[in-house]
């Protein structure tokens, strides 16, 4: 029997009067991957937004398995188990790829425990182990500033899969990359399918076909369908609201 | 150990040897002089830490300077000899006595509204634990307040100047408890066990030097930590920082709050050095040098922001006494600062870090064609 991970509930967000997210209700099973759709402005970021903490809700709630994480602060949600990678690639530029790894495998949050030196073997065999997994074993050593656009979101992957959160939520990881890259990127996605809980936003129909089980397409602010690549296919309203005639192609 | 660190810990040895000789070298006013360097290579240290390390760029860090100064003056103030001779068997400072309503008892207690706060710095250690206790928890209210805000980049330095000049306005206000616009001067010798520091001999040197060591080896260990790396990384990015769970605002307070410890402890040095305390250590001017100190000895070194303000003052000092650019030297110290921003934006210690990673990158590379070379000159079986 699965269980839920992630519960979104009536979830919603007024921006003074522009419902972004309009009481979304979605419900996530431990170690699904689910794809987020939505033509532009669909609300999709914006929900990960509220889930991860941006943004606050004024609507609805989000659980995670049993606990209410509505609105928490941001790095306490984290610490809940919710990661999340940005649209627009975050890592630590003036570090080493090697320091970026071990700076998100620290497990304890607090700055005196931290007073310490070395992050303990454990981490070190754990970093080698995910620069493996992103293939950036080479650059371990190189700042995070000098990688291509490509690796820094391999990098930010990392980041995520070093801090091992139950759910991740990954705002188009695909952007900005190449064919190879997409490729690579969807290789790296689908290894952490089963680990993780995964939400995915992407516009790479190629990327969504790799990965996708489950599809829930946004449009403006709320669910218009869910289900599988084929059911949203030959689905009449989602042909309308974004996939346009020609279907997922 | 890779051969960065080894280097590195050379040059830290290095710069500990070269101030623990100079009193071989120099007469008691240059090592007076010196000493007086010295505790602005702290505030050097003080302002690395906080703006190359954790991204917050303090332009009031001379409100925590002048905190650790006045608290410390204070105490040596009531050891001052002139202190008894003002009609009372216990210290009474002077300039109360001339602050001091017509027929108010010549008593610390009530000689002048609020003089009683000078009451309990009759035990010179109550200054200096005020000296730091002051600083650190100045800051982390300031730093609680601002960074709970998630107030950064340019808002934080508006802030702190801010704070900065009003704290020096309230100093200079309260006349009868600071002797305003005249600070704290004609202070007594600080006195540790049977040992008094007089400011020219050389004990008093190393008393500062040694401090001015540990400090140094302190605050590099501090960022070798854990908490050091991941304080990097809130700098480098702290939303990313945030959503890796860390509490991004007690990280930042924690630094700013050392930061101003250390800031507090060179202000007490600089009144054991130079035997008084003013406003114009909160002047705006002092803490827009410091960060100039910082900036060109290399904000992300914190040895080079140390040299950088030892360094800057000597040749500030030696400038300002040659004839010719006595009116001048300003300019000749603010030329090399627009040099070292123009061109070495990380400072001379980003210069030395290029150095030294190509000088070990060409020992590497040579060594690697050796060793090629040695394998091809082995006769093949």
């Amino acid at each position: 029997m699965t269980q839920t991970a992630l519960t979104i509930d009536n979830l919603g967000v007024d921006f003074g009067g522009f419902k972004a997210v309009d009481g979304v209700t979605l419900t996530v099973e431990d170690g699904e991957l689910r794809v987020l759709l939505g033509a532009n402005g669909a609300g999709k970021t914006t929900l990960m937004d509220l889930v991860s903490g941006k943004t606050k809700s004024t609507q609805g709630r989000v659980f995670l398995h049993d606990t209410d994480i509505t609105n928490w602060e941001e790095h306490k949600i984290a610490r809940a188990g919710v990661g999340r990678k940005f649209q627009i690639p975050s890592v630590f530029k003036d570090l080493s790829v090697r320091d970026n790894l071990k700076v998100a495998s620290c497990r304890n949050p607090g700055v005196l425990p931290n007073l310490r030196f070395g992050f303990g073997k454990q981490a070190n065999q754990d970093v080698d182990h995910v620069l493996e997994l992103i293939g950036l074993a080479e650059e371990a050593n190189r700042l995070a500033a000098y990688l291509s656009h490509g690796e820094t979101q391999w990098l930010e992957l990392g980041l995520l899969i070093m801090q091992n959160p139950k759910v991740i939520l990954l705002d188009e990881p695909t952007a900005g990359m190449t064919q190879a890259e997409t490729h690579k990127t969807s290789e790296i996605v689908n290894s952490l399918k089963g680990k993780h809980t995964l939400i995915v936003v992407e516009h790479d129909m190629a990327f969504v076909r790799e990965i996708a089980e489950r599809i829930t397409v946004l449009h403006l602010g709320q669910v218009l369908a869910e289900g599988s690549v084929e059911q949203i296919e030959t689905d009449p309203k989602v042909r309308a609201a974004y996939l346009g005639s020609k279907g997922i192609s | 150990m890779s051969d960065k660190r080894r280097f590195e810990i050379a040059i830290y040895l290095a710069f500990f040897a070269l101030i623990m000789c100079a009193p071989l070298l120099l007469d008691p006013f240059w090592l007076n002089r010196i000493a007086k360097y010295l505790v602005f290579g702290m505030l050097g240290i003080a302002v690395a830490l906080s703006w190359g390390y954790a991204g917050i760029l303090n332009l009031g860090q001379g409100l925590f300077f002048g905190a650790g100064a006045y608290m410390l003056a204070m105490s040596l103030k009531l050891a001052s000899p002139t202190s008894l001779q003002q009609g009372s068997d216990k210290p009474v400072p002077d300039f109360m006595l001339w602050n001091a309503e017509p027929g108010a008892p010549t008593e610390l207690c009530c000689i002048t509204k609020a003089s009683f706060l000078w009451l309990p710095f009759q035990n010179q250690w109550f200054g200096v634990a005020m000296g730091l206790v002051v600083p650190v928890v100045i800051a982390t209210i300031i730093g609680l307040i601002v960074f709970r805000k998630r107030i950064s980049g340019v808002f934080v330095s508006i802030i702190t100047l801010a704070l900065v000049l009003l704290v020096r306005l309230v100093v200079i206000d309260a006349q009868p408890v600071t002797n305003g616009f005249n600070g704290l001067t004609d202070l007594g010798w600080f006195k540790v066990g049977g040992l008094e520091f007089d400011p020219f001999i050389v004990p008093t040197y190393y008393f500062v030097a040694i401090a001015l060591c540990l400090v140094l080896a302190a605050a590099r260990l501090l960022i070798e930590t854990r908490a050091g790396l991941i304080l990097q990384a809130i700098r480098d990015d702290q939303n990313r920082a945030r959503y890796l769970g860390f509490d991004v605002t007690l990280y930042q307070t924690f630094f700013f709050a050392v930061s101003a410890g250390i800031a507090g402890l060179a202000g007490m040095f600089y009144v054991v050095v130079s035997e008084f305390a003013s406003p114009t250590f909160m002047d705006l001017t002092f803490s827009i040098t410091m960060v100039v100190w910082a900036a060109v000895g290399g904000r992300s070194s914190i040895l080079g922001a140390c040299i950088g303000a030892i360094v800057i003052n000597m040749i500030s000092a030696k400038v300002s006494e040659t004839e010719g650019f006595a009116e001048a030297w300003k300019v000749v110290i603010g030329l090399i600062f627009v040099l070292v921003v123009l061109y070495l934006p990380r400072g001379f210690a980003g210069l030395a870090h290029d150095l030294v990673d190509g000088f070990l990158g060409r020992r590497k590379a040579i060594s690697r064609r050796t060793a090629e070379a040695s394998d091809a000159s082995q006769p093949a079986e």
